[in-house]
């Protein structure tokens, strides 16, 4: 082959790459990235529906509309009828700023717009739809007002749910904004270093503290070969690291459960490193830390990173719920309904149902495990521990007249000085039908002092109302 | 010979079967102010096309699939058009029929005409000119300098400046051993090319930088027999790549909304951001003719006409014009290769390299995987500029496709 050909093949070869490069750019584009593109709020088509289609409602579980839409002029207007309390669940959708929350993940069957198949376009083409459908939420308006006032001037979360079916009751994030009133408040919203827009329950990642002892009691009674008993002495040294208790109070002398009630951190740290890391992060995977949660709204994953190369003083720091371990409180609701649902984990739910605009339902949310905790007589062994710890132990702010509530409180160590005041647990213990998770960002109490009494009302409120 | 008649039928019918079921469904969705005339149009473009394709097959002795190829794709792009708007899909119709004609007369004139190698410096001065005319006279359309307005007519002069940069480039190789003895000899084409570039960057038109420089590059690359200064054309384009950067903010702002066009999603990354909504939109099938919302793309009918056809045809149309292109620059290869006369053949090359390279440019660019530049794709997008010299080009590719047998030195 002479030179001149052989160069005129290069530029061919080239020009085919290039060529060939465009088409698996398009495809890789239109199969991983089109999805999320389209959603951008910039792009005007999302609103050409929004403009001839009625938005569907959001109501609560008994019906009480939370938001709708109105026609107004040649648009609709939507309108949110109680301001801020649902803005980390409903979210908003406008066409300025876009959409979050329910709005944005629903936002299809709020439009009763069909996934794109052909024949679903073609019926569109022949029978335009007018109106959306209606989202029926599992949340309780009343114990979400509730909850709301409860943690009012604070920061922090509050979820309660139900933890056999996953069901949401309530589901607060403070501070939080009003979607009524974005334009106005717009810039204060976005530049206010509280970030009202956080979601805190389902991304905001805390220092879980003694919350997390559930989790490591769970692992110790797992390992067989572990010596349960334990004398404290208030503090101990571990790789040359000081560990303390509370008050570097000594309780003496400690079975598993009283260590559990009284919330020993010696305790759990001695064992937590008997137990091991490997251990450890096999329990703490299987309550879904590490995982992702599926929910209805985007969560972010809680973390403990055992995998990594971490040394005694970490796991023992992780076994009491301090240092590298970090938690959603949509997480530990989800460990309380674990240990309160004989071991099984639900998964959380927030639309019970989606409703035609002829009042069919057409989508109901079914009750789903996504995780094992612990096995039925494990599971029931912590949760005796826990109503001990409510009846005698840290939590005992939790307790209710004839109630037998099971518990744990927890007070998180974090780099900004104040400790989070944490409670987890549900009621009835012997038949549980609510499972809280409270959490106050920076309240420098303790999650007994503080969390735990807030926890203890929403759980009366929501056994006397919830049918 | 039967079985080369049938093998040429087929995709012809094809092609008129493609063109009568877009033009129904064009008709349904414009079925509202549809007139006789419009109806007239559409049948006109049918049998225009089958007409010249049968045509052409009588009178031509070389290659029968190139004119096929790009009346696939100006069926495609003239739907398209005059979805987004009848009033310029009838005058696309029109600029169509003149560039067929246009075609024709190229085809007998640089056919009849001999001794196109000897005129170098023809080619050279009236580029000159021409460019010298577009920066007087120039009107500035979308930050560039690059039209001449003349009555009613504008046209884009740079458009004819590529056919005659090949001529140029052309002449040069064919005569190369002459240029080569000569004081300089192989620093002539380059100064020249330089220029060329120089010129096209004062008029801002980055994307017939791209074009003239690849061009000139991968031809320089195939014939150079002093290998440095393809080096060295490399080694100055990247310098002064980068130094446009830094220096020239119109440089920068194409890098910018390039590597992130969402932080400027208001301003200058909004065309580009419109144009993969529709894409995005239109997925593996397309929402379908007439249900996209391809006019939310400013200059959709010109350089985005690629995002318009993926929203409504979907990417499987968009991947079927890209594959289309790579067809038509192979056979425009596989026409050189077999040419044997040096100058038609490289004017071949040329012609094909042009083809694929600017259409490449605007692909590239409206799917954001290269930096956007505001080019027209050949044959597809609306524009008589663009149509006549894209024909003009077709036509030269056609004849040299042909044997020829001039009394020229044959080599090779």
């Amino acid at each position: 082959m002479d030179k001149e050909l052989k160069r005129i093949i290069t530029v061919l070869v080239g020009i085919c790459i290039l060529f060939v490069s465009l088409v698996a750019y398009l495809s890789y584009f239109q199969v991983f990235k089109a999805e999320s593109i389209k959603m951008n709020s910039y792009n005007k088509r999302l609103w050409i529906n929004e403009e001839k289609i009625l938005r569907g409602s959001i109501i609560d579980r008994d019906g009480k509309i939370l938001a709708y839409s109105e026609k107004e002029g040649e648009t609709y207007k939507r309108i949110y009828n109680y301001g801020s309390l649902y803005s980390h669940i409903i979210g908003y959708s406008y066409r300025e700023y876009g959409k979050v929350g329910l709005e944005l993940e629903y936002n299809n069957a709020l439009l009763n717009i069909s996934d794109s198949t052909p024949l679903n376009e073609l019926k569109n083409i022949v029978i335009p739809n007018t109106e959306g459908n209606t989202l029926k939420l599992t949340i309780d308006h009343h114990i979400q007002e509730y909850a709301r006032n409860l943690l009012k001037g604070k920061k922090g979360s509050i979820v309660a749910m139900n933890p056999k079916t996953g069901e949401m009751y309530a589901m607060v994030s403070l501070p939080d904004f009003n979607p009524s009133a974005l334009k106005e408040n717009w810039s204060n919203i976005v530049e206010d270093e509280n970030s009202p827009f956080l979601n805190r329950a389902t991304s905001g990642l805390y220092t879980p503290g003694s919350t997390f002892k559930v989790i490591t009691a769970v692992a110790a009674i797992e390992k067989t070969d572990l010596d349960r008993e334990y004398e404290c002495k208030g503090s101990t040294k571990i790789d040359g690291y000081v560990l303390k208790d509370y008050n570097s109070k000594a309780h003496g002398k400690l079975s598993l459960e009283e260590a559990l009630v009284k919330s020993c951190n010696t305790y759990f740290a001695e064992k937590g490193v008997l137990i091991g890391k490997e251990k450890l992060g096999e329990v703490t995977e299987r309550f879904m830390i590490n995982k992702k949660i599926p929910f209805d709204l985007p969560t972010a994953k809680s973390t403990f990173p055992y995998k990594d190369n971490i040394g005694k003083t970490d796991i023992a720091a992780a076994s009491i719920g301090q240092g590298k371990v970090l938690v959603t409180p949509l997480n530990m609701a989800l460990v309380a309904s674990s240990v309160a649902n004989k071991g099984e984990m639900v998964k959380p739910i927030l639309v019970k149902e989606i409703i035609s605009p002829e009042g069919k339902v057409i989508r109901q949310s079914q009750p789903q495990t996504i995780s094992r905790g612990a096995d039925i007589f494990t599971a029931n062994e912590v949760k005796n521990m826990m109503v001990e710890g409510v009846k005698r132990g840290t939590s005992k702010n939790a307790s209710i007249k004839n109630i037998r509530v099971a518990g744990k409180t927890g007070t998180a160590e974090n780099p900004s000085g104040k400790a989070h005041a944490w409670f987890i647990g549900f009621a009835p213990a012997d038949d549980p039908q609510i499972a809280v998770a409270v959490v106050l960002e920076e309240e420098g109490s303790t999650g007994g002092q503080a969390a735990a009494p807030i926890a203890r009302n929403i759980m009366i409120e929501a056994i006397n109302t919830i049918k | 010979m039967m079985n080369k008649k049938v093998s040429y039928k087929l995709p012809r019918n094809l092609l008129v079967l493609f063109e009568l079921m877009a033009l129904l469904l064009l008709f349904i969705y414009d079925k509202d102010n549809l007139d006789k005339l419009t109806i007239i149009y559409g049948i006109t473009l049918i049998f225009i096309v089958y007409i010249s394709n049968f045509i052409l097959l009588r009178i031509s002795t070389g290659d029968s699939y190139i004119f096929l190829i790009v009346t696939m794709l100006i069926s495609i792009g003239v739907i398209m058009i005059y979805r987004i708007d009848p009033l310029l899909g009838i005058k696309q119709v029109l600029w169509i029929g003149m560039g067929i004609i246009i075609f024709f007369i190229t085809y007998f004139f640089f056919k009849k005409i001999k001794g196109w190698e000897e005129w170098i410096w023809l080619y050279g001065i009236s580029s000159i000119i021409l460019f010298i005319m577009t920066l007087l006279l120039g009107t500035r359309t979308k930050g560039s300098i690059n039209w001449i307005t003349i009555g009613r007519f504008g046209f884009q002069p740079s458009e004819i400046i590529k056919i005659l940069a090949i001529f140029l480039i052309s002449s040069y190789y064919a005569n190369y051993e002459k240029y080569k003895e000569k004081k300089y000899g192989p620093y002539y084409l380059m100064g020249i090319m330089y220029i060329f570039i120089m010129f096209l960057f004062l008029q801002r038109d980055l994307g017939a930088v791209l074009i003239f420089y690849s061009l000139f590059l991968a031809l320089q690359f195939i014939y150079e027999e002093n290998r440095k200064l393809v080096l060295y054309n490399l080694l100055i384009f990247i310098v002064s790549g980068t130094l446009g950067y830094f220096i020239f903010p119109h440089v920068k702002i194409r890098f910018e909304t390039w590597l992130n066009p969402w932080k400027y999603i208001d301003n200058k990354g909004y065309q580009i951001t419109q144009s993969l909504f529709a894409i995005a939109e239109g997925g593996f099938f397309g929402t379908g003719i007439g249900l996209g919302y391809p006019d939310f793309i400013p200059e959709v009918h010109t350089d985005f006409i690629f995002s318009a056809i993926c929203e409504e045809m979907g990417i499987f149309t968009g991947i079927g014009i890209i594959m289309l292109f790579l067809i038509l620059v192979y056979r425009g290869f596989k026409i050189a290769i077999k040419q044997e006369i040096k100058f038609y053949r490289i004017v071949a090359l040329g012609i094909s390299i042009l083809f694929g390279i600017q259409s490449f440019i605007i692909f590239g660019g409206v799917l954001k995987m290269i930096p956007l530049t505001g080019i027209t794709i050949p044959f597809v997008s609306y524009g008589g500029s663009s149509m006549l010299s894209s024909f003009i080009a077709l036509g030269i590719l056609q004849v040299a496709s042909e044997e020829l047998d001039f009394e020229v030195e044959k080599d090779g």
